[in-house]
């Protein structure tokens, strides 16, 4: 018991948050994934082409999210350049 | 800054939070529009596509555009309300 009490005290927010934000990404990502490439019930197990489709689907997503988290960076970096400009103007000229 | 009084502290925490909640879930919904877009359900390779990577790179840059228009928009609408409003009862 003091074991799990000192390793729960370790964990501060932001760890339980990025493990919160995980739990949920691997969820979307299952049910993402599973009504994609799933369709056939005639069968209990799952088939290779099943598996292969729906692991695919996981790598794929992995590498869009990464894609997209780059644009949005680049255009945050553009907004707040634009903001700062705007306040340099604005104080410059009042 | 640094004489601002705890509540007014906590307020801006609040506002802070607030402000990452909501870019977070921006994050997350254009995701998954630009997923549904962009990315066809034939999952044959694990690579995306030449087309799938335009294809987002194009979703995201529109989809932030949009969103900033319709902030404005919506500013403009809510301000007019409130000078209207404000018209009314002065």
């Amino acid at each position: 018991m003091s074991n799990t009490g000192v390793s729960l005290e370790s964990l501060d927010k932001d760890q339980i948050k990025t493990f919160s934000d995980f739990l949920l990404s691997y969820n979307k990502l299952s049910e993402l994934c599973f009504s994609d490439c799933v369709n056939d019930f005639t069968a209990r197990t799952v088939k290779p082409n099943e598996e292969k489709c729906a692991l695919n689907c996981m790598e794929k997503y992995l590498k869009m999210n990464q894609r997209i988290s780059q644009r949005f960076q680049e255009f945050q970096m553009l907004a707040n350049e634009n903001a700062m400009a705007m306040v340099q103007k604005a104080g410059a000229s009042g | 800054m640094a004489q601002m009084n705890p509540a007014d502290q906590g307020k801006m925490q609040m506002m802070q939070d607030l402000e990452i909640e909501m870019m977070s879930d921006l994050y997350n919904r254009m995701t998954q529009a630009c997923h549904k877009k962009c990315v066809p359900p034939r999952y044959s390779e694990p690579d995306l596509g030449k087309g799938e990577s335009v294809c987002i790179d194009r979703c995201v840059a529109k989809y932030l555009d949009i969103h900033e228009r319709i902030g404005k928009k919506l500013t403009a609408m809510s301000m007019q309300d409130e000078a209207l409003l404000k018209n009314m009862n002065g």
